[in-house]
């Protein structure tokens, strides 16, 4: 019977002797990371003249043609109310970027409403939307100097249209350069 | 003589229901009126010629048809049938047969004797009668140029004349301020009571709006844009000069006080649109209301003591009124989600507003001592902006019922309705005192 104590005793010095080797390989550092080489630019050609920068087409352009350009988006309001919408969030954030990017320009927002409020009532209102535009914009870090709110009731409707398409479009607060 | 009160077609229908959950029920009825007084039966013959040229024939049938139109606007005359003229013999002004107008029914009698003046002038002499007392009333002489607004400015004094005989107070001198686009933008126009005359008054190349007449007729208070911001101006009419008042935020709906000492507004110079007082100059301003919401449109009570307003602070704009000095804030109008432009009746006892349901825009009345509201404005447009005249027996509104904006005139009761413009659009009318 010491046949198989013998063989079990062989397999098992074979077994360490194989795991002592695994153990062997492991600690085997990994190869250096091939270093890449920076790659040498051909010289360029002489630039040609820089394009003006948006800062000097800026500058050259006068107030009106900025304003037709309308760089400061148009948000819209809901039927009575004067919260800054969902969808008037993203567009007032463009703005304050834009307004970030000029920081000389001053900014008159004004408020509008459709038709179907009275006079009265929707002076106030179109002042209500136009502070909501407003303050959202202070809260985007624009200082309160650079902006300036008026409220134009129904009388200057965006749209002439006597339905829901247009009455939307008029219910709403707009952005004019004033100073750049 | 008809003694009798005639109520042709009472329609009474009550609606919403909800009213009557509301904090003091109210019942919202329409009501259809005609002739709701008994009127003063007035024979107003065909006025008599001294001479035959056609300025003087053209100026008698002028005076006369606007005496006419006049007597019937007041709601206190009525005028005889002409057909009636014929069953008696014509008249002699210089020699007046007084059974004979009692025969037809005339209380009283207007006459009318027009010739020609110096200098290519017009004479008219314009005579009242009692028929029953069989006496002189009044009379006035005019030397007028023979142009119609200075024909039509003696018609409508003569008739002012007949008013104060009767103890009315004198409306047909008076004038309507409002806002027409018709040369290009917002300017501020006045017109007669009956819309003749049309005249512009402001030259800017901004929007000028809300007009409200001072009590001597004197001034209007106005918004105007032309600074920049939506200021209050004053235009007077003796120093031919614009004087700003209010210059800091949105500035709007003025109301002078009934004694002409204050002017109350609104005015978004601390933040917020809130209402205002100052002295009629613009000097000394104070502030009323202090509320987050929406304050606007002041409308002051004949008495001075009380000033009704719009605000939101309830969720909905409704009117509210308030004591003069901002105390005793009370809700006025209840049962709608949309009530705006309050307007307070020269005898007190009434407030007229504008209503919106459903997108539809009506003139309303709320009489204060029962509660009760009678529906002035049918029809599917936006009627805005109510007036009263000085009488109270009428109003002046904006609607846009022809498709375009324009003003339009109605009775206390609604009847009446007649259309006041037609150039451009036409809005926010305001009735002057006097």
């Amino acid at each position: 019977m010491k046949k198989p104590v013998c063989l079990t005793l062989a397999l098992m010095l074979a077994v360490m002797a194989l795991a002592a080797c695994k153990a062997k390989v492991k600690e085997v550092p990994p190869p250096p990371q091939a270093q890449e080489q920076p790659r040498v630019q051909p010289a360029a050609p002489p630039p040609p003249p820089p394009p003006p920068s948006e800062e000097e087409i800026f500058k050259s352009k006068s107030l009106e043609q900025i304003n037709r350009e309308q760089p400061l988006k148009m948000i819209y309001f809901d039927y009575d109310k004067y919260f800054i919408r969902e969808d008037a969030k993203p567009v007032l954030s463009a703005n304050a970027s834009w307004l970030n990017k000029f920081r000389s320009v001053r900014v008159l927002i004004e408020g509008h409403c459709d038709e179907r409020g009275t006079e009265d009532y929707n002076l106030a209102l179109g002042e209500k939307r136009a502070k909501s535009a407003y303050d959202y914009l202070l809260s985007l870090g624009i200082p309160a100097e650079r902006l300036q709110i008026i409220s134009y009731g129904k009388s200057q409707p965006f749209d002439p249209g006597h339905n829901e398409i247009s009455w939307q479009r008029n219910r709403r607060a707009q952005f004019t350069i004033i100073a750049k | 003589m008809r003694k009798t009160l005639l109520i042709a077609g009472l329609f009474v229908c009550f609606g919403l229901p909800a009213a009557a959950s509301a904090p003091r029920a109210q019942q919202e009825v329409v009501i259809t009126i005609k002739d709701g007084m008994p009127m003063i039966p007035v024979a107003l013959p065909e006025f008599t010629l001294r001479a035959q040229a056609p300025a003087v024939r053209d100026a008698a049938a002028l005076i006369a048809q606007v005496l006419e139109a006049d007597l019937k606007f007041s709601r206190v005359f009525q005028l005889l049938p002409k057909s009636y003229y014929g069953y008696i013999p014509a008249l002699h002004p210089d020699k007046i047969v007084f059974k004979d107008w009692e025969s037809i029914q005339a209380k009283y009698l207007l006459t009318g004797v027009v010739g020609e003046g110096d200098d290519g002038t017009v004479q008219a002499e314009v005579k009242l009668y009692d028929v029953k007392g069989e006496r002189f009333m009044l009379g006035k002489r005019y030397e007028l140029t023979p142009k119609s607004s200075v024909l039509r400015r003696a018609a409508h004094e003569f008739a002012d004349e007949v008013l104060k005989a009767f103890g009315e107070r004198p409306v047909f001198s008076t004038k309507i301020v409002f806002v027409s686009d018709r040369d290009g933008n917002d300017e501020l126009y006045m017109m007669d009571y009956d819309g003749e005359n049309q005249t512009r008054l402001t030259f800017n190349k901004v929007i000028d709006y809300m007009p409200a007449w001072s009590m001597d007729g004197q001034t209007i208070a106005y918004t105007s844009y032309r600074g920049g911001g939506a200021d209050l101006y004053l235009f007077r009419f003796t120093e031919g000069r614009n004087a700003a008042v209010a210059a800091t935020g949105t500035n709007f709906a003025p109301s002078f006080s009934p004694d002409g000492k204050k002017l109350a507004f609104c005015s978004t110079q601390d933040g917020n649109a809130e209402i205002y007082v100052a002295q009629s100059d613009g000097s000394g301003i104070r502030r009323l209301t202090f509320n987050k919401s929406i304050d606007t449109s002041p409308t002051w009570s004949p008495t001075g003591r009380e000033i009704a307003f719009t605000s939101d602070r309830g969720g909905t704009p409704q009117i509210y009124a308030m004591d003069a000095e901002g105390s005793n804030v009370r809700r006025v109008s209840f049962g709608g989600t949309y009530h705006d432009q309050p307007a307070w009746s020269p005898a007190g006892d009434q407030i007229a507003y504008v209503s919106r349901v459903d997108q539809v825009f009506d003139i309303y009345v709320l009489n204060l001592r029962s509660s009760q509201i009678i529906k002035l404005t049918e029809g599917n447009a936006r009627n805005e902006s109510p007036a009263w005249s000085p009488d109270g027996r009428h109003l002046v509104f904006s609607s846009s019922l022809p498709g375009t904006n324009q003003i339009y005139g109605i009775d206390y009761d609604g009847a009446g309705l007649r259309r006041l413009t037609s150039l451009g659009n036409n809005k926010l009318p305001d009735w002057s005192a006097r």
